[in-house]
């Protein structure tokens, strides 16, 4: 079963394909595409690019090399993609909070710039491949992965530090993206540093099934409706501190 | 292949990250209520009399050198577990405001947003000055005043009073005595 060419290796490569497919078009419907616009668009990509690539993969006229250029060629597209992806998210997050605007932005570029230049240092350090186009995608896949796990996992924490309110829907597409950018950094560094040899196929299965299930996270978050919640009045215990009270309001009037 | 185990055991870990900030979202306590219980009251006027420039230059001139800085670092240590709470509080009082913007009540959407914009305002305000504070303990003899957090405090009182007036105008004369 855990077999390249098996059913499930099969199934995996073209069922997240095929979802991503029938999310985008149910965005369209929805209206969600005017609100998403980067996503959609990686949606679409996302789509388009693994029917192919896989249609390469079966085809028996397609050579080795031709397979490889095509895999670089849409991972250079999908990492600029990714990266619009994430600005959007960003975007939406701070869409509310006016006043960390400036300290946000400036934050997200020192950590842009210091994990270009850590990504840049990882990919000095890598084994290079007999073939330069193997060895080049899985560099640039290490590379970049670094970069966007480093983001995803900065947007959370500064989300986390101030308490900031996650909308459903950009909440579920980076949780998404940090579940993949996360499981993709150890598969390239498995890749990239050639760990697995022969048995890399299985390394393929864990990242195919992963991606599978973030494309269903971004379903339910994007389609399945959220529940209303109910939140009680504000009911304050009975406590000694009213001579504080009338000490801020003197302070106030001030 | 070290860089390889460093980066599998970097990715291991943004992943539990990950999946531990969704599991801490969905558990999240939105009850106003058990939020506001959380909120820790400050004396106003001693953080006012700590941060005093005219008191640390009377300290400055009254004491020798090596007093003064002791007592400087003293005062900076009180001082940082004043804005600690601080920032403790306007973090409640973010969500506080979230859970008042979440109910839908129309009335309370001018108040709460008010309250959460102030709340961050002193949060990255708090964030600055224990920075600041900090450095000062390295160089207690350099210049530092947290005014801005004090004004900040201030007005973040007032929202939250604005807001407990809204949302149940009994409690709101002792929501505003906690903040």
């Amino acid at each position: 079963m855990l077999q390249p060419h098996s059913l499930l290796w099969h199934y995996l490569w073209v069922a997240p394909s095929v979802l991503l497919a029938v999310l985008a078009l149910l965005m369209w419907r929805r209206g969600l595409h005017r609100e998403f616009p980067a996503f959609f668009g990686y949606a679409i990509f996302e789509a388009a690019r693994g029917l192919i690539i896989y249609a390469i993969d079966l085809s028996p006229s397609a050579s080795a090399t031709t397979y490889w250029r095509s895999y670089l060629s849409f991972l250079v597209v999908e990492v600029l993609i990714k990266f619009v992806v994430i600005g959007e998210v960003f975007t939406h997050l701070l869409r509310n909070y006016p006043p960390l605007g400036r300290l946000a932005k400036g934050l997200i570029s020192g950590v842009g710039v210091i994990l270009v230049f850590a990504a840049t240092i990882i990919a000095t350090y890598a084994n290079p491949g007999s073939f330069w186009l193997i060895s080049a995608t899985r560099i640039l896949g290490r590379s970049v992965s670094v970069v966007q796990c480093g983001l995803i996992l900065f947007l959370l924490a500064f989300a986390l530090y101030f308490h900031l309110s996650w909308d459903r829907a950009v909440f579920g597409i980076t949780l998404g993206f940090g579940i993949v950018a996360s499981v993709y950094l150890a598969h390239w560094a498995l890749m990239a540093d050639l760990l697995l040899g022969r048995r890399s196929y299985l390394l393929d299965f864990f990242n195919m099934a992963t991606y599978h299930a973030c494309v269903l996270i971004w379903f339910y978050y994007l389609l399945v409706p959220h529940k209303s919640a109910t939140t009680s009045a504000v009911s304050v215990p009975e406590n000694s501190l009213a001579i504080w009270n009338r000490e801020l309001e003197r302070l106030l009037q001030q | 292949m070290n860089l390889a185990i460093f980066l599998i055991i970097t990715a291991a870990l943004a992943l539990v990250s990950i999946l531990s900030v969704a599991i801490r979202r969905s558990l999240r306590v939105k009850d106003s209520a058990i939020l506001i219980a959380a909120i820790r009251p400050i004396d106003l006027e001693a953080f006012r009399n700590l941060i005093n420039p005219v008191e640390d230059d009377y300290l400055r001139r009254r004491l020798p050198r090596s007093q003064f800085r002791l007592v400087r670092r003293e005062r900076l240590r009180a001082m940082a577990a004043y804005v600690r709470v601080a920032g403790s509080n306007a973090t409640v009082l973010v969500r506080v405001g979230e859970a008042a913007l979440a109910s839908g009540n129309s009335q309370l959407h001018g108040a709460a947003h008010q309250l959460v914009n102030d709340a961050l305002l002193l949060r990255r305000n708090t964030t600055v000055a224990l920075a600041r504070i900090y450095l000062a303990l390295a160089w207690p003899d350099s210049e530092f005043a947290a005014v801005r957090v004090v004004d900040r405090y201030e007005r973040l009182s007032g929202t939250a009073m604005l807001l407990g007036r809204l949302q149940n105008p009994r409690a709101a004369v002792r929501l505003s005595a906690l903040v």
